[in-house]
């Protein structure tokens, strides 16, 4: 930079006004925050660009203005000056104007972004250059020729709306990878106040989405949460010469320059805004998307005229790339609908509509105490779905609906932690962390439990003191709550209370020493439980940080399993229950009405297919492959054989609300078993009509096929895989495909994946011996699952 | 001067700061390590299950100590960190330069 004897403005304007020292100072000024500040510093620098552009003595035909910040009168204090000087093209010299502008500028150490453009030329790089063209949106006149500003202002702003059709896509492109790369201002503890999502860019594109005709003005909330974040802006600016990142460090002074009561209630609020900003923008580009459509000009966003609805679940739809209620849909009478739409938008990976959503605020009935089980189902298949399930709670918790179904959500919602190894608050680092665990959930046989201990192990940190202690008291509560089984309620306390256990044991204790190994196989009890602690340390410390989970610790930490687990020793397979009086009576029955088929609706609200028949091959497969023919998901199974009859049940949800009919499911089956209806081929077909299309990268994890030689008769080779139209009569054909003969079956569907246990015997009649045999049996599986 | 460094079970590691402490040491850096020494290959059985050892994680602690402190401090740091079993780690010096509290500009043992 050239002194102030090079410059040639040194003569002409004064290289220190008293202006640039008011400027320098405002840093250290206590007494002048939020709105006032950023007033004083637009006025002055206003007034400051007025004496400098009198005293480079243009000619007419020439303007200041002002854009970025300076432009939209919302500065910080660390804010560049981005300045553009107008001409007509007939101004004599205007290089030399601008030498007069510029030095002084750069003299007063002040950062200067500046061009020297006609209307045109800046018209031109605004067309090829969406930055230019979004900075120019703010242009504000600082001296000169006045017209020639409007003009420039005028012809932007034509500009931009005739453009929009082809624009948006791409600043819809922008912002993504800007989110991508910044994080969230919601969630992260250390966030970036400009560039993250919910952040200021996203407030000047929902401006600009605005300028363009396409959505309306930002909201009043909007505006508030925007005026927060440049409050904060302004305080962290003066702190660490023009940084956006809020680091922790600074979070206490800012804090106590705005009058926030410490750091954690200006780390709320601040969460909190960016929230607000994150969804009016999310809401702002579903409408760009609606109206260019509208218009026939969508490219990126692929709407057609004509909705096109299809289901999704009971009384959910799919309309327009959104998740909508069907017609007939009725939240007053239907308090599982809530839970039932944000399951379908993780799993499709499609938002909720904004008036779907404002219909269930308004409409939901109060969910009823303990939970039904298909809340339960629904909600565990929301969180089953992984990193698409955090959208879609955080549609809920935007609507009030997920503090209304978990009110304990309330206590650790936006809360920040005062940790260096957490990345995000709380509840974010709750929902991340049920998006690992669902990663997770073929090494686990209870994958329900396992999302449930992701999403709560931490909500302890709501509650004063040690916040393990805290949590199990919590979750002591919730489980019954969600209508757990007191069992499944206890192991899930036991993977909230010890989440912690495994990571400090395996790196504070000697694994040599049989009392580590032994106290921990006494707390955690059951090689079950076992691998639930594993799964979850693994996905909690991912969703923590970068810190927090690496091979060192994994390594310990899988050698702690692997001691405990070799300490507890397997645990047995399930078996089936005992036969009700019901099952006894339809067993007994007459043989001549072969095969018996009942329908009746349960006291759990859930259809039960009982059938009854002669034992032989391939009868479970015709049953559960009738049952997917009639559109129906296979909730729980169980089917035994006895004395030459089989007996099979299979508790069924009815995803399109209609109840089977009873005669046609028997006749169905009898043409099944008598070859004159092929299964496969029908259900191929209705798949394939009805397979939603899925964004890559959303797979769930692979199936898993395993084998227990803890049965005397028998093997039992446990299925664990995602849940889907026909997966029992799949997996069953598999096996009999194979030769094997299914004595017993036990089928789970929990949420999103089926957990199914088969006793099988070979084509001898025994077990399956152990090698290559067993490698085809899972290979045969894998490939009916395919 | 020299710089003493520990490689030692990671369980152990409260144990050697605290006997550290107690012997003066200021300050001490610590990092997590993986690596292996004459337990390579060794398979190790416990209750019926059979481990694989490869590369082993540890604990690995470094400390900058006057000339004269060397030996007892490593006598400190072996007594620590021994459990008497296969695996507990080393512990060796090597000379050190130059040393430099960043902070003040101190060197040598003024800065230690």
């Amino acid at each position: 930079m050239p002194s102030d004897a090079e410059s040639p403005a040194a003569s002409t304007a004064p290289a220190k006004a008293a202006q640039v020292e008011y400027l320098h100072a405002l840093r250290g000024r206590s007494d002048i925050v939020g709105p006032a500040l950023r007033r004083v510093l637009t006025d002055t620098v206003r007034a400051w660009l007025i004496g400098l552009f009198e005293a480079a003595d243009p000619g007419p035909g020439i303007s200041l203005v002002t854009l970025g910040g300076y432009g939209r009168g919302e500065p910080a204090p660390g804010s560049d000056l981005d300045l553009v000087l107008v001409h007509d093209g007939r101004a004599p010299d205007v290089g030399t104007v601008a030498d007069r502008l510029w030095y002084p500028i750069w003299d007063a150490g002040i950062s200067l972004d500046h061009s020297v453009r006609t209307v045109d030329e800046a018209l031109r790089v605004a067309a090829s250059d969406l930055r230019a063209a979004l900075g120019l949106l703010d242009v504000h006149h600082a001296a000169g020729d006045k017209d020639l500003s409007a003009r420039l202002r005028e012809r932007t702003l034509a500009q931009w709306r005739s453009g929009a059709r082809k624009r948006l896509p791409d600043l819809q492109e922008a912002g993504e990878e800007r989110g991508r790369m910044a994080g969230d201002v919601a969630f992260l503890l250390e966030p970036d106040l400009k560039s993250a999502r919910g952040g200021l860019r996203d407030v000047q594109i929902l401006r600009a989405l605005a300028a363009a005709w396409v959505t309306d003005a930002p909201p009043a909330p909007v505006q508030e949460a925007h005026t927060l974040l440049l409050d904060v802006r302004g305080e962290l600016h003066k702190r660490t010469r023009g940084r956006d990142k809020l680091l922790l460090q600074e979070q206490d002074s800012v804090a106590e320059a705005l009058g926030y009561a410490d750091a954690d209630a200006l780390a709320h609020a601040v969460a909190d805004a960016g929230r607000t900003i994150a969804w009016a923008y999310d809401s702002a580009w579903r409408r760009a998307g609606g109206v260019l459509s509208q218009q026939g000009w969508g490219r990126r966003f692929g709407r057609t005229r004509r909705p096109n609805r299809r289901p999704l679940a009971e009384g959910v739809v799919e309309q327009n790339g959104e998740v909508v209620l069907a017609r007939n849909a009725d939240p007053a009478a239907d308090p599982v609908l809530v839970l039932r739409a944000a399951e379908a938008s993780a799993r499709a990976d499609m938002p909720l509509a904004p008036h779907t959503l404002d219909r269930l605020a308004a409409e939901s009935a109060p969910m009823p105490v303990p939970w039904p089980d298909a809340a339960r189902d629904a909600f565990v298949g929301l969180l089953a779905a992984g990193p698409p399930a955090v959208g879609a709670l955080e549609a809920l918790d935007h609507a009030g609906l997920l503090v209304r179904l978990l009110p304990e959500w309330r206590r650790v919602r936006s809360k920040p932690q005062r940790n260096a190894v957490h990345r995000f608050t709380v509840d974010r680092h709750l929902l991340e962390t049920a998006a690992e665990a669902a990663d997770r959930t073929r090494r686990v046989d209870r994958p329900d439990l396992l999302l449930l201990a992701a999403l709560f192990h931490d909500i302890g940190k709501g509650w004063p003191g040690d916040h393990v202690t805290a949590g199990e008291k919590v979750v002591a509560r919730i489980g019954p709550r969600l209508g757990l089984p007191p069992e499944d309620a206890s192991v899930l306390t036991t993977l909230a209370a010890q989440h912690l256990l495994l990571p400090e044991v395996a790196t504070r204790r000697d694994l040599d020493d049989p009392a580590t190994i032994r106290q921990v196989a006494g707390l955690v009890g059951s090689r079950g439980v076992l691998d639930l602690l594993h799964a979850l340390t693994e996905a909690d410390a991912l969703a923590t940080g970068p810190a927090a989970w690496g091979p060192w610790k994994a390594r310990l930490v899988g050698e702690l399993v692997d001691r405990v687990g070799a300490w507890l020793g397997g645990a047995p397979p399930p078996k089936p229950p005992a036969l009700t009086a019901d099952q006894e009576a339809l067993l007994s029955a007459p043989a001549a009405g072969d095969p018996h088929l009942l329908v009746r609706v349960g006291e759990d609200e859930l259809v039960h297919v009982t059938v009854a028949a002669p034992d032989q091959m391939g009868l479970l497969t015709a049953i559960s492959g009738v049952v997917a023919l009639h559109r129906l998901d296979v909730r729980r199974a169980t089917a035994y054989s006895t004395s030459g009859r089989a007996l099979s049940e299979l508790v069924v949800s009815t995803p399109y609300g209609r109840l089977p009919d009873e005669a046609k499911m028997r006749s169905d089956l009898v043409a099944a078993l008598g070859g004159s209806l092929s299964l496969d081929q029908r259900l191929r077909e209705r798949e394939e009509s009805v397979s939603l299309p899925r964004r890559p990268g959303l797979a769930s994890p692979p199936p898993e096929v395993l084998f227990d030689d803890s049965a005397e008769d028998a093997t039992v080779v446990e299925v664990r895989a995602q849940d889907g139209i026909g997966v029992l009569h799949r997996i069953v054909g598999g096996l009999a495909g194979h030769g094997l003969d299914v004595r017993t079956a036990i089928v789970s569907t929990l949420g999103a994946d089926v957990v199914d246990a088969f006793y099988v015997r070979g084509r001898d009649g025994g077990p399956l011996p152990a090698g290559a045999e067993r490698e085809r049996v899972a290979h045969a599986v894998l490939a009916a699952l395919e | 001067m020299r710089l003493v460094t520990a490689v030692i079970k990671p369980f152990k590691l409260e144990d050697v700061k605290t006997a550290l402490e107690s012997f003066g040491v200021q300050g001490l850096t610590i990092s997590e390590v993986q690596g292996y020494g004459r337990q390579r290959g060794h398979t190790e059985i416990y209750r019926g299950a059979e481990y694989k050892v490869d590369f082993v994680p540890k604990v690995k602690v470094e400390v900058l100590v006057d000339d004269d402190d060397t030996a007892d401090l490593i006598e400190v740091l072996v007594k620590s960190a021994q459990t008497g079993k296969i695996g507990d780690g080393k512990v060796w010096s090597v000379p050190v330069e130059a040393v430099v509290r960043v902070r003040t500009g101190e060197r040598g043992v003024d800065a230690i």
